[in-house]
């Protein structure tokens, strides 16, 4: 069944890139780029099924047993387009490959000296022999870099000029996990793409672990009444923990940073396990722009406080 | 290393499934003759075929006979091509991102040993079998290591921009010829002094070279020609037009001291065109859908091509023009057929599922030589390879 499916994924890319991308590469003089457009547009290919993948679990759910109930759904359409731009727009990509060719120049030099650069595989050689458990580690450290990150956003006064768009939304859904300046999403493809490197996930499983991390973090931060039970709530970012970092309130937004394990908000003294509490959201500001205003606005928005940030 | 992207796929998937026509290749044109029925191959002889999934980190090894897995070779990160020794008792197989050389048993399939190595990309030995070239593409280096039939000693890492490709060499191994992807040129290496002696511009991207009847013939990706190269007058002497994307050059093993002929793969137009080794002249053209990359010829004389875009290797008989191919991997770059004496026992968890799909392909030519081939030296392939059938190298290209 797998096998059938990666198969038909393998035709669909196939067909996909020999029909529209290679002709296209062909027609500009880029074939030495050949194998990295095959690369780029299984990458975009991903974006969408992510999207569908998103879209399939988290709509049920939400309608099943939603936080909150609203007539009026203007506000999460912003939302949507933020997905579309940030998924499919590959930011995180172009982050990757600008780290990689940058990477391959920096090795290229050391390896004059007969100096080989590492991978997280020579250093724990077990992981070799066991690629799930290779993934994994690169899960797990990817996505405590991740919790960083964001407690950077709310640390530091232009992360967190740039961040408050995200938390601005008071219908908050699946969709908001997106909802991001671009600034913002450069400097976190910047942060996220460089510590892939860093410690070598193979350009072949970083889409792998891409995944995973938004699966969790659209799953975290959909309108359901969900948290994972005494337990779970510990071992998986649920709908309820992230809902209330996106309480209003600096205090609540000072808590549950995690973005897949919460054992990371756990050591660091961050985390709050309230199983029955789901706030409303909203970054409490007054202003309107970036609850109401579209995705323009809410950048102009986002510039401008950045801008009050650093001249302060 | 790299898992299944079926892990995280079969949502959407499994409802796209049935609109993909699993298995099914493109009909294949066949421009000099009518496209004969589909027929099934007949099961080659014993021996074992190594594909190398570049985009997912391992190396398949098929038995030629049944087709099935025998085993997965998991890597650390991208394979690409391969070389056999010149005693042929060893395969070496680069993983450029994990900067390892692989060395396993080419007749079991097994891992030998793995050696740090900067960025290998693509390899070639000399034609004395005392020089390893090996590219890194990325990394704008061409490394000349000598080899004593145990072990490598880098004698000299050239820097080469841009984007050194695939390698060749003069019959008498005192020049390599290296394509510059990135800067349209071929330039040669002197093997004694370790420095560049010349470079041509050939035309843009150039990708597989190989020397053939003291010439050099080298495939011109970003257009539809294999460049003739005259390495005495460093001069382009005439280009035959093959198919946008004219990717490598595989000679077939020589039969009866007659040179074999020439395959040359298309990746745009996806063909393999089949050129006289005399004349030059085009044969025959063989469709092969799915961006054709590398070829390796079995004793029977068929090609195992690797399909690069849709994850799969193709058998292609160019006699009867069948073509039958399987799913193997994601982006199959270099391939292999190794003969063996008796099969070889399925390793423990390799799975035995060929899938295999008959698809009609090109007219043949009466192709009939066993062979084996390469993109890489051509020299050692087909004088060191045993009978009844040639190893290979199996190239690549990017």
């Amino acid at each position: 069944m797998m096998d059938a499916i990666q198969d038909a994924w393998n035709g669909l890319n196939g067909w996909l890139f020999e029909a529209a991308v290679q002709p296209a590469l062909y027609a500009l003089g880029l074939m030495a780029w050949a194998e990295d457009a095959f690369d780029w547009m299984d990458f975009f290919m991903f974006g969408l099924l992510q999207v569908a993948i998103v879209y399939a679990i988290c709509r049920p759910l939400e309608a099943w047993k939603p936080v909150e109930r609203w007539g009026d759904r203007r506000r999460v359409r912003v939302d949507i387009l933020y997905t579309m731009l940030a998924r499919l727009g590959i930011l995180p990509l172009i982050a990757f490959i600008a780290f990689s060719a940058m990477e391959s120049r920096l090795a290229g030099l050391v390896a004059d000296s007969g100096w080989v650069p590492p991978t997280l595989e020579t250093l724990v050689p077990a992981l070799r022999e066991y690629p799930l458990l290779a993934l994994l580690t690169y899960i797990v450290v990817m996505d405590f870099g991740e919790y960083w990150r964001h407690r950077f956003q709310h640390t530091f006064g232009w992360w967190w000029a740039l961040h408050s768009i995200h938390h601005a939304q008071t219908q908050m859904t699946f969709w908001t996990d997106d909802r991001n300046h671009v600034l913002d999403d450069v400097i976190g493809a910047l942060w996220f793409g460089g510590l892939a490197l860093l410690i070598g996930v193979p350009p072949g499983q970083f889409p792998l672990v891409v995944i995973v991390l938004r699966l969790a973090e659209s799953l975290s931060h959909a309108n359901i009444r969900l948290s994972f039970g005494a337990v779970g709530e510990r071992l998986l970012v649920s709908p309820r923990f992230h809902r209330l970092h996106h309480g209003q309130g600096r205090d609540l937004a000072n808590k549950n940073f995690a973005v897949l394990l919460p054992i990371w908000d756990w050591i660091f003294g961050t985390a709050d396990f309230r199983r029955d509490y789901f706030p409303p959201t909203g970054d409490g500001s007054p202003a309107d722009a970036p609850v109401h205003g579209g995705w323009l606005r809410q950048q102009m928005v986002g510039l401008r406080r950045l801008g009050a940030a650093l001249t302060r | 290393m790299r898992l299944p992207r079926g892990l995280v796929l079969p949502l959407l998937l499994a409802t796209l499934a049935p609109g993909l026509a699993l298995g099914q290749t493109t009909p294949a044109a066949t421009p000099d003759t009518a496209a004969p029925a589909p027929a099934a191959l007949a099961p080659a002889p014993n021996g074992l075929v190594y594909v190398l999934n570049s985009g997912e980190a391992n190396i398949l090894v098929l038995d030629a006979a049944t087709r099935e897995e025998v085993r997965r070779i998991p890597v650390l990160r991208e394979v690409h091509h391969l070389a056999l020794t010149p005693d042929g008792g060893t395969l070496m197989i680069g993983d450029s991102g994990a900067n390892e050389m692989l060395f396993i048993n080419p007749g079991t399939g097994e891992m030998v040993k793995r050696e740090p190595l900067s960025n290998p990309y693509h390899l070639g030995f000399s034609p004395d079998g005392k020089h390893l070239v090996i590219t890194s593409l990325r990394r704008d280096q061409v490394d000349l290591y000598g080899w004593d039939g145990q072990a490598l000693a880098l004698e000299a890492r050239l820097r080469l921009p841009d984007m050194p490709s695939h390698i060749a060499f003069s019959p008498d191994s005192k020049l390599a010829y290296v394509t510059l992807q990135g800067n349209n040129l071929l330039t040669a290496i002197d093997l004694q002094t370790r420095e560049p002696v010349w470079k041509l511009d050939v035309g843009p991207q150039p990708a597989g070279v190989i020397w053939h009847e003291g010439k050099l013939l080298v495939g011109i990706m970003g257009r539809d020609y294999v460049a003739v190269v005259n390495p005495e007058t460093r001069q382009v002497d005439r280009r035959i037009k093959v198919g946008r994307g004219a990717h490598a050059i595989f000679p077939a093993p020589t039969r009866d001291g007659k040179p074999g002929l020439l395959y040359v793969t298309s990746r745009v137009d996806s063909r393999i065109t089949v050129l006289d080794p005399a004349t030059l002249d085009i044969v025959k053209v063989l469709d092969v859908p799915g961006g054709p990359d590398c070829v390796s010829f079995d004793p029977q004389g068929r090609l195992w091509v690797t399909q690069r875009w849709i994850g799969r290797v193709a058998v292609v008989d160019p006699e009867t023009g069948t073509l039958e191919n399987q799913p193997v991997g994601r982006s199959p770059h270099g391939v292999l057929f190794q003969p063996t004496a008796a099969p070889v026992p399925v390793a423990a968890g390799a799975s035995a599922s060929p899938a295999l799909v008959p698809a009609p392909a090109a007219g043949g030519v009466g192709l009939v030589a066993p062979a084996a081939a390469a993109e890489t030296p051509p020299a050692p392939v087909t004088e060191a390879a045993p009978a009844p059938s040639r190893r290979l190298f199996a190239p690549r290209t990017h």
